[in-house]
């Protein structure tokens, strides 16, 4: 049962299901299901042997075998603890999507997007840049003087065949497996480009690596993955930013994120999600801080329809750290849902988390976070706060901050709030002349703010309240 | 008084609890659930065709519903209800005095102090001996101002109107599984209701008691607490320690009508074979106040979430728990609140302390339906782990649809501090006393709410329980 597989920190389900199920009710209904699900005229089996005709055999058995995984695997409902507030009956047309089969693509800036080209005119100062479209990487590039220290930056496409050493130990092995469930394997059967940065030992990059990814085709199932490799002492941050057009019909785009900080290496991970409306994102990451490593990471949530980030970060060497950082703003109808995982197998390591969002209009917000301190994991200190802002009558949110402790020196806490606007700071401000508007927008734009402001990335807060503010102003 | 007396001289004596005595029951079910059985209850207790139907309806329910998957580790509770018997009727008639109760019963009384506790100033008392009330008194005035406070199956008899009204409105059979068995086998518990505008200054009583091996408890309590009344109602409970798993699941419901104040107390100290499997619920008026205070010592798996429907503008819910998980136990313990009304208020405050292999789980929600503007709540979970092998959890769950309210969850985790037992232990204690000072220290905020004697009673418990607890 679950308590056997979570000894090995390798899974999403939390052994303390279904908890209020009997009085606050669980909204999926037990049907029977049918034996595979998920299977469409798109997403089947034959798909993943196209796409893996051309590919080495390592690659080609762990499509399959993921793809196994997949079929093996029943689609989440409400009733899953996990997915309890996010139903993917209503929220995900599977079947509807055609799968965008992976094509050479070329950017070509002067045909490129407005939003995308602004949003990379942001991001000059940068070690690297990939641009990736529609699930293929179209551009990479990387200062010479890295790229001598030994620094990769590629497609993860490309680096199957340039280099098979790295990938084939580390890709959808031990971050993102297949068995983690029915949409990592999914993406492991079905990926089609995506980044691979390897930093050797000792190499520090004084700038971000800047990831810019583009999705512009309606009514597609695009599957598309990340790994980052930080050997010891090493340190990089990475920005990894998605946009899209707005689409009539649901594109999916399912993200899987593998990162490692060998001993002492130090990691800043960033997503900034600006999807489009009609966008179903789906991020899956997962983090491994090995002795002393440092490995933060922020998942900023704007855009798209559904926005679901699994996020586990997993202490696995004594002294390691992760800050684990979090903003959503939603308006309209706009779902987010935010499920974290804090995993201190290690003594003596520490984990911070502290998510914050603020919903507007008829949006609906879920946090889901789990602290988990497993046998002989002393002197851990792990923190985990949610606070929510509801800024009208129709929003809502739910927030499940949780503890699972097997250790007795610890120091763990957690905390969560739902409130409103507090007048009494908006009257402050208005009593020093700005319009009440004004005023909302800055303490609105204030509480998200203190999160950011705790990882200080070139860039990226100036682009999240820019953002924001636009926003707040209709 | 010497600072160096072993904490075993202020321990309470074990064996006082883990007696047997010999009786013989006038009726009993056959092993197992099935209609029959159901059909057995109904007609010993010569009820009406309305509860004969609820208790077959509620069998169905019960039958339909899957084992929960969440919470405590349920696989082995189907072996043990096959083995237990539904139905136990110790005697044919309710006893009104302590001078008709049978001498080996009274023993078992004796042994757990009720006669004592009731000379002092315990005013009614209502023993429930295996499933049936069979000793129940009320002082006078209380019969004089209108109190019932009866068993529940009297109440049927002698108040079926107002039976008929409020039984299962709060709690429906369909509830969840354990409700629908407890509405299909209920058998014992406590009818009461407090008039409008009466107040009780000492509490309503009911010791309950499981005797007979391999019998399942299904206690049910009824409580309306009338507009503007203000009452306490105090439930314990202690059982011999059996060999085999025994089981318990009971449904408190309880209706809190307007500008009226009620607490109900349980301290829960199931022998550790015990499966506890409670659903107790408020529904909680106008301006009225409920508050659940609610100990969790013994049994070796609980599963209780005492639960506050605020469903009256400004009516307030307070849930009080206090859980102690050692070696064997999990006490998967919490509260919930519904808030379901404008300025609705609530509080829930949960301590626990897991040692040993013992697990503490927090479980709560906190809910607040759009509409109910100005709603506040504040939630506050302290664990403490005494052991390196002991676990804590907790699980709360927070559900906003409403922009103008302001809910609050906090929780933390902590060991007994080296510096705290470092201070006391230079003060001349021995670290056993010290860390049972810190634990006392710990429940102190919720100790200190009770009333003398059970306050009293459960710091000892606290102390035995720590007894050998260093190294």
């Amino acid at each position: 049962m679950a308590e056997a597989a979570e000894a090995t920190g390798v899974t999403w389900v939390a052994s303390g299901a279904a908890g209020a199920a009997s009085e606050a009710g669980s909204g999926g209904s037990a049907g029977a299901l049918p034996a595979v699900e998920g299977i469409t005229a798109a997403i089947h089996r034959g798909a993943v042997e196209a796409l893996a005709a051309d590919e080495p055999t390592w690659l080609r058995d762990r499509r399959l075998e993921a793809w196994s995984v997949y079929e093996r695997t029943p689609m989440p409902t409400t009733r899953l603890e996990e997915w309890r507030y996010t139903d993917l009956r209503r929220k995900l047309k599977l079947d509807r999507l055609k799968l965008l089969p992976w094509q050479s693509r070329k950017f070509e800036a002067s045909r490129a997007p407005v939003a995308l080209v602004a949003a990379m005119a942001a991001d000059e100062a940068a070690s690297g840049h990939v641009i990736e479209i529609d699930g293929a990487v179209a551009q990479v590039d990387l200062l010479d003087e890295l790229r001598s220290k030994g620094v990769i930056l590629g497609s993860l496409r490309g680096s199957v065949r340039a280099y098979p050493d790295l990938l084939e130990p580390l890709l959808a092995t031990e971050a993102v497996p297949a068995t983690l469930g029915k949409f990592q394997a999914l993406n492991a059967a079905l990926w089609t480009d995506g980044t691979f940065l390897f930093v050797p030992s000792g190499v520090r990059l004084d700038l971000p690596v800047r990831v810019s990814r583009w999705f512009a085709q309606p009514g597609r199932a695009v599957f598309s993955r990340t790994l980052i490799v930080a050997e010891a002492g090493s340190q990089v941050s990475f920005v990894d930013e998605a946009l899209s057009s707005d689409f009539a019909e649901q594109t999916f785009v399912s993200s899987a994120v593998e990162v490692f900080a060998r001993d002492g290496a130090q990691i800043q991970y960033v997503s900034l999600q600006r999807m489009g409306w009609g966008a179903f994102h789906l991020s899956q990451q997962r983090t491994i801080a090995q002795r002393d490593a440092t490995l933060d990471t922020l998942n900023v949530s704007l855009g798209g329809s559904v926005s679901r980030v699994d996020l586990s970060a997993e202490l696995r060497g004594p002294g390691a750290n992760s800050d684990m950082l979090g903003v959503y703003f939603g308006e309209r109808d706009q779902h987010f849902d935010h499920n974290t995982r804090q995993d201190h197998i290690a003594p003596n390591a520490k984990s911070d988390l502290l998510y914050k969002g603020a919903l507007d209009g008829k949006s609906r917000g879920v946090f889901r976070g789990i602290i988990k301190v497993h046998k002989g994991a002393q002197r851990t200190d792990a923190y985990q706060t949610n606070r929510n802002l509801l800024l009208s009558k129709h929003a809502r949110a739910e927030s499940l901050p949780r503890l699972e402790i097997e250790a007795d020196d610890v120091r763990c806490s957690h905390g969560a709030t739902v409130g409103q606007l507090e007048e009494e700071h908006v009257f402050y401000l208005m009593s020093r002349g700005l319009t009440r508007p004004q005023a909302e927008r800055l303490v609105v734009t204030g509480f998200l703010e203190e999160v950011l402001s705790r990882l200080p990335l070139g860039g990226v807060v100036e682009k999240v309240t820019g953002i924001i503010e636009e926003r707040l102003r209709g | 008084m010497p600072v160096n007396q072993g904490v075993q001289d202020i321990g309470i004596d074990q064996n006082k609890y883990h007696f047997i005595t010999q009786d013989e029951p006038v009726f009993r079910s056959g092993r197992g659930l099935n209609e029959n059985v159901v059909r057995e209850i109904s007609a010993q207790k010569n009820e009406p065709e309305w509860m004969l139907a609820l208790r077959l309806k509620a069998l169905k329910v019960y039958n339909s519903k899957p084992m929960p998957t969440w919470g405590g580790d349920l696989a082995k509770l189907n072996d043990v209800l096959d083995q237990i018997y539904f139905y136990v009727r110790p005697q044919e008639k309710m006893e009104r005095s302590w001078d008709d109760v049978p001498t080996n019963i009274k023993e078992t009384f004796e042994r757990l102090g009720i006669p004592e506790a009731e000379r002092k100033i315990l005013a009614g008392v209502g023993a429930q001996y295996e499933s049936e009330m069979i000793y129940h008194s009320l002082k006078e005035e209380w019969d004089k101002k209108g109190v019932i406070f009866d068993s529940i199956e009297d109440g049927l008899k002698n108040h079926p109107e107002l039976f008929r009204e409020y039984f299962g409105t709060v709690i429906p059979a369909a509830d969840n599984k354990f409700s629908a068995m407890n509405s299909a086998v209920w058998s014992g518990g406590s009818f009461v209701y407090i008039p409008k505008g009466i107040e009780l200054d000492t509490p309503l009583q009911a010791y309950f008691r499981v005797n007979q091996e391999q019998m399942g408890q299904f206690e049910r309590t009824l409580i309306i607490a009338d507009e503007g009344s203000k009452a306490h109602y105090i439930e314990g409970c202690t059982a011999p320690v059996y060999s085999t798993d025994s089981f318990h699941s009971g449904v408190i419901e309880i209706i809190v009508r307007p500008g009226a104040h009620f607490r109900y107390t349980t301290i829960q100290n199931w022998s550790n074979n015990m499966y506890n499997l409670v659903t107790q619920r408020a529904l909680v008026h106008e301006n009225a106040t409920m508050e659940w205070l609610d100990g969790n010592l013994g049994s070796k798996l609980t599963m209780k979430y005492p639960s506050c429907y605020l469903v009256g503008e400004g009516a307030h819910g307070s849930i009080l728990s206090i859980a102690y998980a050692g070696d064997g136990q999990h006490q998967d313990t919490g509260g919930k609140v519904i808030h379901a009304a404008p300025n609705t208020t609530s509080q829930i405050l949960s301590k626990s302390i897991s040692k040993g292999t013992g697990r503490a789980t927090y479980r709560g929600l906190l809910k607040v339906h759009e509409g109910s503007v100005n709603a506040r709540s504040n939630v506050v979970c302290d664990a403490l782990l005494i052991n390196e092998t002991s676990r804590t959890d907790t699980y709360p769950y927070i559900e906003i649809e409403e922009n103008q309210s302001n809910v609050g969850h906090e929780a933390s985790v902590s060991k007994i501090g080296d510096e705290q037992l470092f201070y006391l232990m230079s003060r001349g204690m021995s670290k056993e006393e010290a860390m049972a000072m810190i634990v006392r220290g710990f429940i102190e905020p919720i100790a200190k709410l009770l009333p003398l004697e059970y306050a009293v009673e459960l710091n000892r418990l606290i102390e035995f329980e720590m007894e050998g607890s260093v190294g």
